[in-house]
């Protein structure tokens, strides 16, 4: 299995601070890959080097051995790495359903002017455009709502559409910010469940966390940051007991987590 | 040579009223991102409200240069009570709202300012009573200064060094400055925001109605649609020392009126507003924050 | 979902019925108000031209007049110098001021708003003054051209009022017919997700750049369209048409009709070219009264007179 995703070397500073420092890891084929560190660690820094929103001053980011530093967020989206945010960006003004519909946009062949002219061949892709979008609503068991103001529902919910904006271009890597902010004990299981269905269709996940209750029961493996640099790798069990790891957390409501 | 000095003299006149207009503009971008199209308006009806004193007053026997204070004087109040009745009725209920809203809000007491100069004066072009100031000039190295020039200049250098004095050494100001870069940290530091904007838009137009009065001195006319003609030119001069820039107002609009009087002078006259906003475009596209950088409220 | 009556079901049938009634207004006014509804509907075409860019891809487009100026100005100079039937300067008038609106807004597109509201202004003042200052010899100056000739179809003169206004109400329909098409596609799609939010717009695939260009390039082309009707209406061009006063208005109309909604833009180029030739009486006081009527229907309504339907499906 060869890896997907690879990170070299990267770092980034802002003014002086230097926000993550040579940073490596991989993610492979068919992986749930966690990436956990505590408050400021650098976690989202990583994923915005990663998907183009800041650009890494040093090392590279590989996408199938191929460099892909500093490309745009659209051109990122285009290889099939999507992702999430930790402030979950729905459209407002939209319904879930069209929010959904977004994330189809580059399967959407049509040229402009054939969308202009409404032509036969743009109604046709229109269509199966919105079937495909229904069938991730009704997967995502989000078919009851999908009239509603996306911004409207409880936070859950909007998490669940976001993620089915995210599944409904097909992307062979999903990137999750922080998906279980907000969500209670019984939304953090179910989140669980919907990440391993993910899984089951054959996408890639890499995420980042803070639950401890969600990271450590879905990753297969997991990269340890703090203050910017890798501190632990390994699988669930060895990052828990690794005493860097421990020290990190120490101090902090997050240290019985880890200790039990 | 001789041509050189003049244009300049001329350039830095122009260039003092430019660059008291485009301090309005600048002050109320910086603490509120808003392009204040009816400033220009406010400038010019400074300009009417002095000539009413000016010629209402004629022949009276006053001695000109009392009365010219005087008209000063009633000009800057009715003008700075208006920028705050603007700001109340126009500006505040939409801080809220879409900034296109204010926009239009803007474009519309624009028009409501300049037409109702025209409904209230007239259409045609006023002319400015002769013999407010002396008539003396001098003669300098071919070129010839007249006192009103030195006026202008002395005036705008004076009013300048005082605002730059007030924005950068008193609490106020200061208050003004941190507004303008947060206005949300500002407030909660305590500084109170509403009372900013209101005194942004006394000084704003204030100053603005001085160099309003100085045109229509300067060029002994006035008419209704200067108010566009001269507030996008000032407009331009604050873009080119950086919007929000109090400094980069003083600086650009003195620049635009050296540019401007070298264009005339050199170039062709009928193509001299074209350059000019051909230099607008390319500071756009080269440097857009100007030459002095700009400084904005950030809206995160 | 909010109830509007001009939305949904009941607006896909009364659109084209209002249209098509329109048809028949020569019949019923005489030719000084046909000659008001011919200009309604060119202004509509530059309107809903100006709302591609400013409602739809959230541009500042505040110097829109320069693409009705060259629509008008392409098939004055070919028609009256070169002889070309006019129906024929028509794609070359669209193609030429598409070209200038990709031009224009390729260095633009970067800036931020009010940067590119101020350049749009730029942009316009020189076009006026290019075209005043008559270079070549081409432009007639401050006089502009005069003289346009009429078009014919099909070997048939449309000279009357009458037959001016429905070629004009046909291309309107058309125009709706596109923008309506616009809503439903994926260029159009692709203009709100960039506007909501052009962060997780780009996330998704949307390439901004691209899609503003050819949004300015769309909006441009249908104002050169209406530029060449307005053109052979006046049957003269002269630059004073084109200023920068113009292009306010049109900005305004969308922001005070409503960004993005066909119905608003329609009301409002009907209040804002069409009430002022009812009240041609009060003449001087048409623009004051403008004035506080923008303030007014801000302060009180930011979103617009009729807003955007919420979800287009």
């Amino acid at each position: 299995m060869s890896a997907l995703l690879e990170l070299q070397g990267v770092g980034i500073s802002f003014g002086g601070l230097r926000a993550v420092d040579d940073l490596s890891f991989s993610v492979t084929e068919g992986q749930i890959v966690g990436l956990i560190g505590p408050n400021g660690a650098g976690k989202t820094t990583v994923f915005n080097m990663i998907t183009g929103v800041y650009r890494p001053k040093t090392g590279r980011v590989l996408w199938q051995g191929r460099e892909i530093t500093g490309a745009k967020p659209a051109r990122i989206a285009r290889l099939g790495l999507r992702r999430t945010f930790q402030t979950i960006r729905l459209f407002a003004e939209m319904s879930v359903f069209e929010n959904v519909r977004a994330g189809c946009h580059l399967a959407a062949r049509q040229h402009w002017w054939e969308g202009l002219l409404g032509l036969p061949g743009q109604r046709r892709e229109e269509a199966e455009l919105a079937a495909r979008t229904h069938e991730i609503l009704r997967r995502l068991d989000l078919d009851g709502v999908a009239d509603a103001p996306a911004t409207s529902l409880p936070y859950g919910v909007q998490r669940r559409v976001e993620l089915a904006r995210t599944l409904a271009g097909q992307p062979k890597l999903i990137i999750l910010d922080e998906p279980a902010a907000g969500l209670n004990d019984a939304e953090s299981a179910a989140l669980n469940e919907t990440i391993f269905m993910i899984r089951e269709t054959g996408v890639t996940i890499l995420l980042v966390e803070h639950d401890m209750n969600v990271v450590m029961r879905v990753s297969d493996h997991v990269v340890v940051i703090n203050f910017g640099r890798k501190i632990a790798e390994g699988d669930a069990a060895a990052v828990r007991a690794d005493p860097a790891v421990i020290e990190a957390y120490l101090g902090r409501e997050d240290a019985e987590e880890v200790a039990a | 040579m001789g041509t050189f000095i003049q244009q300049v003299v001329n350039g830095l006149t122009v260039g003092g009223i430019y660059a008291l207009i485009a301090l309005g503009y600048t002050m109320v971008y910086g603490v509120m991102r808003l392009i204040n199209f009816a400033h220009g308006d406010l400038c010019i009806l400074g300009a009417f409200v002095g000539l009413s004193l000016l010629t209402g007053a004629a022949g009276s026997g006053h001695p000109g240069a009392a009365l010219l204070l005087l008209a000063f004087v009633v000009s800057i109040i009715a003008i700075a009570v208006a920028g705050v009745v603007l700001e109340r009725i126009a500006y505040r209920p939409l801080r809220k709202a879409d900034r296109l809203a204010a926009v239009v809000s803007a474009l519309g007491a624009s028009l409501m300012i300049e037409n109702g100069i025209m409904l209230v004066w007239g259409p045609q072009v006023h002319v400015f009573p002769a013999g407010l100031l002396p008539a003396t000039t001098w003669h300098f190295a071919g070129a010839t200064i007249s006192f009103v020039q030195v006026m202008i200049i002395l005036a705008s250098l004076v009013l300048m060094a005082a605002l730059y004095a007030f924005v950068n050494h008193t609490r106020f100001g200061t208050a003004i400055r941190a507004a303008a870069i947060d206005q949300d940290a500002a407030r909660l530091m305590g500084i109170n925001v509403n009372r900013v904007i209101t005194s942004v838009f006394i000084i704003g137009p204030g100053l603005g109605a001085i160099g309003g009065l100085f045109i229509g001195i300067y060029y002994r006319e006035a008419y209704f649609t200067m108010g566009w003609t001269y507030g996008l030119y000032a407009f331009i001069a604050a873009i080119l020392g950086g919007i929000g820039n109090i400094p980069g107002a003083m600086l650009g609009g003195v620049l635009l009126g050296l540019f401007n009087a070298f264009a005339a002078g050199y170039v062709s006259s009928s193509w001299q507003d074209a350059i000019t906003f051909g230099l607008l475009i390319a500071i756009l596209l080269v440097r857009p924050s100007g030459l002095l950088g700009e400084r904005v409220a950030e809206k995160v | 979902m909010r109830g509007a009556p001009l939305g949904g079901a009941t607006g896909a049938v009364a659109g084209p019925v209002i249209w098509a009634a329109g048809l028949a207004l020569p019949f019923a006014l005489d030719s000084s108000w046909v000659s008001i509804a011919a200009f309604f509907a060119i202004y509509a075409i530059t309107a809903l031209s100006e709302d591609v860019i400013l409602g739809r891809a959230g541009m500042f487009d505040m110097g829109h007049a320069v693409y009705f100026g060259i629509g008008a100005y392409v098939t004055a100079i070919l028609n009256t110098t070169l002889n070309v039937p006019i129906l024929l300067t028509l794609p070359l008038a669209m193609l030429l001021a598409a070209a200038a609106g990709a031009l224009l807004s390729a260095p633009l597109i970067r800036l931020r708003g009010d940067y590119l509201l101020v350049a749009t202004i730029g942009f316009n003042a020189i076009f006026v003054l290019a075209m005043q200052n008559d270079p070549g010899g081409i432009t007639g100056g401050s006089d502009g051209i005069t003289g346009i000739g009429v078009p014919s179809l099909f070997g048939l003169q449309l000279e009357s009022q009458s037959a001016m206004f429905w070629l004009d109400w046909v291309v309107l329909g058309a125009v709706l017919l596109v923008m309506r098409n616009l809503d439903r596609c994926e260029f159009g799609r692709a203009l709100r997700y960039l506007k909501q939010d052009e962060l997780a717009a780009g996330t998704l695939g949307v390439d901004a750049r691209a899609v503003k260009t050819l949004a300015f390039a769309l909006g441009a082309a249908l104002a050169g369209l209406a530029g060449t009707l307005f053109a052979v209406q006046l049957s003269t061009v002269s630059p004073s048409s084109f200023v920068f006063t113009e292009s306010v208005t049109l900005f305004a109309i969308v922001i005070v009709g409503g960004q993005g909604s066909i119905p608003g833009v329609l009301l409002g180029t009907a209040l804002m070219f069409v009430v002022p030739q009812i009240f041609r009486g009060l003449a001087e006081y048409r623009y004051f009264v403008f004035g506080i009527a923008m303030v007014a229907v801000m302060v009180l309504r930011p979103q617009g007179l009729l807003p955007r339907r919420r979800a287009v499906t």
